[in-house]
């Protein structure tokens, strides 16, 4: 307590030297105050809004057969229930999106045509996001589910501008579906937007299950799922490797019946790897009573064991008919199989099991889902099957976990060398997808952290010179107050103390002309189209996010650097003989 | 009994290449509730003599026992310790703290003691009346005569209740009307409060309220002692 007064009353004691060091402290706050929330609002613009809306904070991504353009997989509420109960995820959308060509009025441009599930419903934060981010100018969400108006885009305006279009006018628009066919559609311009961020400037919005429809995706399929994590610098990496873990493919299995001369009998449909490897072991383990492998291990290839084929009435070279109930549709599928081979003897994977090239398999698997065993039959285990549990084909192929674009960039060469016969899925962060522009947030990072080093370093050198300068004034001070019999320790804490006060003062002016300066910067208009920074800026203008932790954090770094700058000066007046000290002026 | 003793005590300084011996071998008692006067020329050792009996200073050989405890063995805090409990300062210059007001300059040493607040005020209080300073006890430094602050000093060198009180030069920077109540006023508390009073000076006109004076001259004890 006795510090403390002595250390308040010295700071009032040069007051002109004081409140000059304290305002240029202040002033190096308030620079911080702002550029760290300039910096974190830089942050929430490109994690929840470029981010969010360009790849989302997490994504997982479907190719069907490794096609890079086939993004479809074909069991949507699977890979909802697998994000399901993750408490950190704030929301999971379908992210189906496609490049196409609009014909305006007398002209022409490449739009990015993205479904938005509008029937979805927004949480009040998620509607102000939606409507900070994008504003109508003309019509209104609503419009894009209207029964009534044909294909009902929202569009920029910007791009409006460009293909000289208006509201309610017809833009056509080529654009390839899932399965690379060129198709035609009409789009009416239901809506007109304004955005400030230069990445949504080409997007036009389309309700999701229209634009799923013109693609080609039926209802129960997604194109790939985009996620908006809690706190996603923090959190991206921990979802994605959690959902990836809950992505574990099984054994891709179809339960069937088989029809041969013989008649009908049950049967499990199995896919095997056709990789060399694979085929390798396969011929190692089988031994074919009938038919080769070379006409086994072809894309239609199909092994019958010895005992269902007597039973069924067919033989290599024999046709027969398989039958299985549909998942998401109500009558069975039927398809012919041509027998390649049959086995009579060796490691076989089960009694009932014709096993398919996993090519000719997924054929069959993925365009017409399967139903499971139904009620009261056994579940078919692969890992039961002793050496055939790493040869048979599994539900779809997830792909490792990558942490930085080069790697990512690394997996989907590797997918297009691979020509993978399952879908392969990918859960990936913005870390891999964004890097670039999230490179933009760090850069502008260092600028603002190089910038305030700076600015310490001067700050800190008036800290240590006024400390240096009021030591030698009141050397002969100090040198009484340890003849009193104060210890070392209080007089270096004495000075410390002095320095500490000052920079929290200092830095609580700081922090309030932080925000009067950011107040008056925010009220400036910038026009987002012609600068290349617009997508900094939320409605045309600056937008600062301080937090709480930023700012206190900016505050206690600098009361930090002072009072570490302070201890060397403090504790050389502390060391200083009594006698010397008393003897100063003498 | 005696309350300092000390034996050869030499200290020297250094001044660039070579040492300049300060005191050079004294020996030295005092005796508990003496008041006692040390005089001598300027240079001659007298304020040297004092800082090392009042802990200031480091002697370079020697030994120096201050309430029967020999301090040249002792570390900082130890020392620092000595001067806080045993002995009071008053300086040729009065050293008050400028931002602190009288009363708080006088408590100082019994709140760097520890000593609860409300108990300092009082003991602080007391003094000031003690040494007729009761109205100015809300006033700083500044705003007070060099008499008033030395009584200030003599208030705050007393009011740990030390053993010993230091003076260096007390009256040096006063006029004589002025010097002569100080020294009547160290006087009285040390009848007062029976504490042992060291005083250094070179002013003739204080010799005469000293019971005892030590003589000293290029560092050595001259004349011992001399009664008053």
């Amino acid at each position: 307590m006795l510090l403390i007064k002595l250390s308040l009353r010295n700071l009032l004691r040069q007051k002109r030297r004081n409140i000059l060091l304290g305002s240029a402290m202040a002033i190096g706050v308030c620079i911080l105050v702002v550029a760290n929330s300039f910096s974190h609002g830089i942050s929430d613009i490109m994690f929840n809004k470029v981010m969010n809306y360009v790849t989302g904070h997490v994504a997982i991504r479907f190719n069907e057969r490794g096609g890079v353009m086939r993004e479809i997989f074909r069991d949507r509420a699977r890979v909802f229930a697998a994000v399901k109960n993750e408490p950190l995820i704030e929301s999971a959308d379908e992210a189906v999106g496609m490049f196409a060509r609009a014909i305006g009025n007398g002209r022409s441009d490449n739009i990015i045509l993205v479904g938005v599930d509008t029937r979805k419903g927004l949480s009040e934060k998620g509607r102000k996001e939606v409507e900070e981010s994008f504003r109508l100018i003309e019509g209104t969400w609503k419009d894009m589910e209207s029964p009534a108006i044909e294909n009902p885009v929202i569009i920029s305006e910007e791009k409006a501008r460009y293909l000289n279009v208006k509201k309610n006018d017809i833009v056509r628009v080529r654009f390839r579906n899932m399965f690379g066919q060129d198709q035609a559609e009409r789009l009416t311009i239901a809506g007109i937007m304004k955005n400030d961020n230069i990445f949504m400037q080409p997007v036009v919005f389309l309700e999701l299950s229209r634009e799923k429809k013109m693609l080609g995706y039926r209802s129960y399929e997604t194109g790939s799922l985009k996620l908006k994590i809690k706190d996603p610098q923090k959190n991206a990496f921990a979802v994605a490797d959690r959902i990836h873990e809950k992505l574990r493919p099984g054994t891709a299995v179809i339960y069937a019946s088989a029809a041969g001369r013989s008649g009908r009998r049950p049967a499990i449909l199995l896919g095997f790897k056709s990789d060399d490897q694979s085929k390798k072991q396969i011929a190692g383990l089988l031994k074919l009573s009938s038919g080769s492998f070379e006409k086994t291990f072809r894309k239609d290839g199909v092994i019958v064991p010895a005992g269902l084929a007597r039973e069924l009435g067919v033989t290599a070279g024999s046709e027969m008919t398989v039958r299985y109930d549909r998942k998401f549709e109500k009558t069975p599928r039927e398809a012919v199989l041509h027998v390649s081979a049959v086995c009579a003897a060796g490691d076989y994977p089960g009694r009932d099991v014709i096993l398919l090239s996993d090519s000719g398999f997924y054929d069959l698997y993925y365009f017409d889902l399967p139903a499971g065993p139904g009620p009261g039959a056994e579940a078919y285990s692969a890992a039961a099957a002793g050496a055939w549990s790493g040869l048979v084909a599994p539900e779809w192929v997830l792909l490792k976990r990558t942490f930085n674009t080069e790697d990512y960039t690394k997996k989907y060469q590797e997918i297009a060398r691979n020509k993978w016969k399952g879908t392969t899925i990918d859960v990936s962060t913005m870390y891999e997808t964004a890097s670039d522009i999230l490179k933009l947030e760090s850069v502008l990072n260092i600028i603002t952290i190089s910038a305030v080093l700076v600015l310490f370093f001067i700050i800190l050198l008036g800290v240590v010179n006024t400390l240096r300068m009021t030591i030698r004034e009141r050397t002969r001070e100090i040198g009484t107050v340890r003849a009193i019999g104060m210890q070392r320790s209080d007089v270096r804490d004495m000075f410390i103390l002095e320095t500490f006060f000052l920079t929290l003062f200092s830095s609580a002016a700081g922090s309030l002309l932080g925000f009067i300066a950011m107040r008056l910067l925010s009220l400036i208009t910038f026009h987002p189209q012609d600068n290349p920074l617009g997508m900094l800026l939320v409605n045309g203008h600056l937008y600062f996010l301080p937090t709480f932790p930023g700012i206190a954090g900016s505050v206690l770094l600098i009361i930090a650097i002072a009072v570490v700058t302070a201890w060397f000066p403090a504790r050389r007046a502390a060391n200083l003989s009594p006698a010397q000290a008393l003897g100063h002026f003498s | 009994m005696n309350i300092i003793e000390i034996r050869d005590l030499k200290k020297d300084y250094p001044l660039g290449d070579t040492i300049v011996p300060a005191l050079r071998g004294v020996d030295l008692t005092v005796a508990a509730g003496d008041f006692m006067s040390i005089i001598g020329p300027s240079g001659s050792g007298k304020t040297t003599l004092l800082n090392v009996i009042g802990c200031i200073d480091l002697a370079t050989a020697g030994s120096v026992k201050v309430g029967g405890r020999e301090i040249t063995a002792l570390d900082d805090r130890q020392i620092t310790d000595i001067r806080l409990n045993k002995i009071g300062f008053i300086f040729q210059t009065f050293n008050l703290i400028p931002v602190l007001d009288v009363i708080e300059n006088v408590e100082f040493p019994l709140l760097l003691m520890k000593r609860p607040a409300a108990e300092a005020r009082r003991r602080a209080d007391k003094l000031i009346e003690e040494v007729g300073l009761k109205e100015y006890a809300a006033h700083r430094p500044s705003e007070l005569s060099g008499g008033q602050r030395q009584r200030v000093a003599i208030a705050r060198a007393l009011v740990t209740n030390p053993d010993i009180i230091l003076a260096d030069e007390p009256t040096a920077n006063l006029d004589s009307v002025t010097g002569a109540s100080i020294l009547e006023l160290m006087r009285r508390m040390n009848e007062i409060e029976k504490t042992t009073f060291i005083f250094s000076t070179h002013d003739a006109n204080v010799l005469k309220y000293a019971r005892r004076i030590v003589r000293i001259k290029d560092g050595l004890i001259e004349k011992e002692p001399v009664a008053a």
